[in-house]
């Protein structure tokens, strides 16, 4: 396969996933707010700390002229539509699904047709869609379409290397947005919140990930931060969970090229996460995710320099 | 019923379909009927479905306006349809034209025996920027330098097919031929039946063995690439369909680089992987910014070089421009008979060349009666039409070629022919043209009819799609 071809693939999935996560995490949020007393503000600028630059966010307000003190729901209106349209925020929803169409056009001929034409349906569907962030159907219709497009790849594709790097950047981005929204909760310090409500935001970070059903089966009796951190970081068996990323990132080398230091890199990774237990502070917790974000870069890194970094001989 | 017909004719041209009598031609007759039988309304909504196919099977063409814009590729639902039996001439007279030019081109870059007989042409071939001095000495693999050839063809007022024009350098359309079929069966399969149509669908086949049988190496198992310039390429979408045909990578220029060796690499996740084709689908002088463009953005560095060492074969060869000249067209004739010792099969316009003084004193005369062309403008730059220009334009034209008679030709003016064509629900005539493509490897390889491209406006000729152009699945029938 040739480089370009594979690293256009890798991105198609990284963008796709990660729009696909943003709605997920978006949408949760939007749910969560109608149900518990919460200062506005801090509830909303943390889907911005999450998936995009904060900075460039306040360059908006500025630019907008609202404040964090302004109105809640100017304030709130602003963020949702910095983070799903805006296509400056190379964050937003809007622009990971720009990036897929663009690296797609290359692939009509590698994608089987059905793929592609189902990335065609997603930014479609996306672009066509009223653009009011008080439409949440554009949201799900989003993450139906990011579903389909890789249940088409699981589905009706041989498991060649255009498979093995859908599934390398799917897991990668996975792992990577799993450890923000953990980072993100637990710098969450809001003194106004209460224990109780504390909690109902953990179980908001199990929705947000698909993960409350999964997580109740196991855990019948209580919701609290240290199983759904053990459940989001460990579970061998639920899809987004971060071991379960790495676990699968694994497998994939197997069908690689020359991947021997890359599965020796995601073991270090493993350790690292296998590390976090119920008596980790929330600075060791914040400690290990720092360490696990920089070592889940380098990975990409050599990734990128060993498949898709055009080096002459 | 026969009035009706009449106002579908257009007596001064051939039509396709319906002869001067205003009968329905012997072959044509079931396709006609079937489009004459049918309720406009139902016309104009198998019209639409076949757009919607078109559509969902995302075939498109690009154009330029302000930015990139995709298109639909524009299809008529009525066939042109062509007897074998005249096909088969047509067939051979393009077989025997790209024999010779391409031992005219090689002869170019080589000897020039054909030249050193025919100093007038010499002197227009080695001025034109369609000659690469670079290519001297080299002889591309078999002697054939334009191994893919689009060469437009046209019928004059009886119907006799001519060469209009050799398109020798990166000639597009092919895979819109490929696909206008498709389009048709799955659209309007009834309409095949009763005829017995020639399939194309093997061109993607004969296109590979043509490439194969071009390259240097003996490995059994040869590496071919296909070289876009990218995603924003007006033919993209031929492109990547041709590549996926064959089953060949589509690659961009960032995805090969020469090795000190000058061996062809492409890069891949296993590493540096060696080419020994590159179908090439940019222009000549922007494949290697260091011996040709040096500002070329799309360029291979080296691969000059590499082709020349034999280490890899471009195809077409750089420099096979050189016969698609408009000066080197009217010499055609002559080149097929004194490199085959043959006479020419097909027919061409006629064309005189200003730098003879007969010719120019000819064309100084009758101006007004003919076209005049630049011999090194294309696309239809610079032209003018004398039966349509101004007496100001021809006075200033006159003053043109006298000052350098050289730098033009001259030809009538030529009379496409028509065939029924669905204007809003009714059958009308418009203009046609037909692009054959030419393969040439170990042997050589004619497409069944080929691309037809329609003026969809009214006494139009200019069949382009990025102005405007149509297209028809073209039959050929036994």
């Amino acid at each position: 396969m040739l480089s370009s071809t594979a690293e256009k693939i890798y991105w198609i999935s990284r963008y796709t996933e990660r729009a696909e996560n943003t709605a997920r995490l978006v949408n949760v949020n939007i749910n969560l707010l109608l149900d518990i007393p919460h200062d506005r503000v801090s509830d909303f600028i943390h889907l911005v700390e999450i998936t995009s630059d904060v900075e460039h966010f306040n360059e908006t307000l500025l630019r907008k002229k609202i404040f964090y003190s302004s109105d809640s729901a100017a304030f709130k209106e602003l963020v949702l539509e910095f983070v799903i349209y805006d296509t400056k925020n190379p964050g937003s929803i809007a622009s990971c699904i720009e990036m897929t169409k663009y690296n797609s056009r290359y692939l009509r001929t590698i994608l089987s047709k059905i793929s592609w034409e189902q990335l065609n349906n997603l930014h479609a569907d996306f672009s066509n869609s009223n653009k009011n962030v008080k439409n949440s159907d554009v949201l799900l219709k989003l993450i139906n379409n990011s579903r389909t497009f890789f249940s088409t790849i699981a589905d009706a594709m041989s498991r060649d290397h255009v498979f093995d790097f859908i599934k390398l950047g799917r897991f990668i981005e996975r792992a990577d947005m799993l450890s923000r929204i953990i980072e993100d909760q637990i710098l969450r310090k809001d003194s106004r919140v209460s224990k109780y409500f504390r909690n109902l935001q953990w179980m908001c970070v199990l929705k947000s990930i698909n993960g409350f059903e999964s997580f109740k089966k196991i855990n019948k009796d209580e919701l609290n931060r240290a199983n759904v951190l053990d459940f989001i970081i460990k579970s061998n068996d639920f899809p987004r969970s971060i071991m379960f990323c790495l676990n699968r990132l694994i497998s994939v080398m197997d069908y690689l090229p020359r991947s021997k230091d890359f599965v020796e890199q995601i073991l270090v990774l493993k350790k690292g996460t296998k590390s976090i237990n119920k008596n980790s502070t929330d600075k060791d917790i914040l400690e290990l995710i720092d360490l696990f974000q920089s070592a889940l870069n380098n990975l990409h890194n050599d990734i990128a320099s060993q498949y898709f970094l055009l080096q002459d001989e | 019923m026969n009035k009706k017909k009449n106002v579908l004719m257009d007596e001064t041209f051939f039509d396709e379909y319906l002869s001067t009598q205003g009968g329905i031609r012997k072959d044509l007759k079931k396709s006609y009927k079937f489009f004459q039988n049918l309720k406009p309304s139902k016309r104009r909504s198998l019209q639409a479905q076949l757009e919607d196919a078109i559509s969902t099977m995302g075939i498109t063409f690009q154009l330029y306006k302000g930015g990139i814009i995709d298109r639909s590729w524009p299809l008529d639902i009525i066939p042109r349809i062509i007897n074998h039996s005249k096909w088969i001439k047509v067939e051979l007279g393009l077989k025997q034209r790209i024999k010779a030019l391409n031992l005219f081109i090689d002869d170019v870059y080589n000897q020039q025996r054909f030249l050193k007989l025919n100093p007038v042409l010499k002197d227009l071939v080695l001025d034109s920027s369609n000659f690469l001095p670079e290519c001297k000495g080299i002889h591309p693999k078999n002697k054939i330098w334009s191994n893919i050839c689009g060469t437009d063809l046209i019928r004059d007022h009886n119907g006799k097919f001519l060469v209009l024009e050799d398109n020798l350098r990166v000639p597009s359309g092919v895979a819109y031929m490929l696909e206008n079929r498709n389009v048709m069966k799955k659209v309007i399969p009834e309409i095949f039946d009763g005829y017995d149509v020639n399939p194309i669908d093997d061109y993607p086949s004969q296109l590979f063995k043509c490439l194969s049988d071009s390259a240097f190496t003996t490995k059994k198992v040869k590496k071919i690439v296909l070289l876009t310039p990218g995603i924003f390429n007006s033919a993209y979408f031929e492109h990547s369909h041709l590549a996926q045909q064959m089953g060949i990578e589509i690659v961009e220029p960032h995805d090969l680089y020469v090795s000190s060796s000058k061996n062809v690499l492409m890069r891949t996740i296993n590493g540096p992987k060696k080419v020994d084709v590159i179908y090439r689908r940019v222009d000549d002088i922007y494949i290697d910014p260091i011996a040709w463009r040096s500002d070329s953005a799309i360029g291979i560095p080296g691969v000059y070089e590499a082709w020349k060492k034999k280490k890899v074969s471009i195809v077409n060869a750089p420099g096979s421009g050189v016969a698609d000249d408009k000066a080197v067209y009217a010499f055609v004739p002559k080149i097929i008979e004194f490199f085959l010792n043959e006479k020419p099969i097909i027919s061409q316009v006629k064309t005189y060349v200003c730098a003879f003084k007969k010719d120019c004193k000819f064309v100084l005369n009758n101006i007004e009666k003919l076209v005049i062309k630049p011999v090194n403008e294309s696309g239809g730059y610079g032209i003018l039409i004398g039966p349509k220009a101004s007496k100001n334009d021809i006075k200033k034209y006159q003053q043109k070629i006298r000052n350098n008679p050289r730098n033009f030709v001259a030809q009538p003016l030529i009379k496409l022919s028509t065939s029924p064509t669905l204007i809003g629900n009714k059958m009308e005539p418009r203009h046609l043209d037909l692009r054959p493509f030419i393969l040439s490897g170990k042997k050589i390889f004619v497409t069944s009819g080929g691309l037809t491209r329609v003026a969809m406006k009214k006494n139009s000729t200019i069949v382009n799609s990025s102005q405007g152009g149509g297209s028809k699945d073209t039959w050929i029938i036994h």
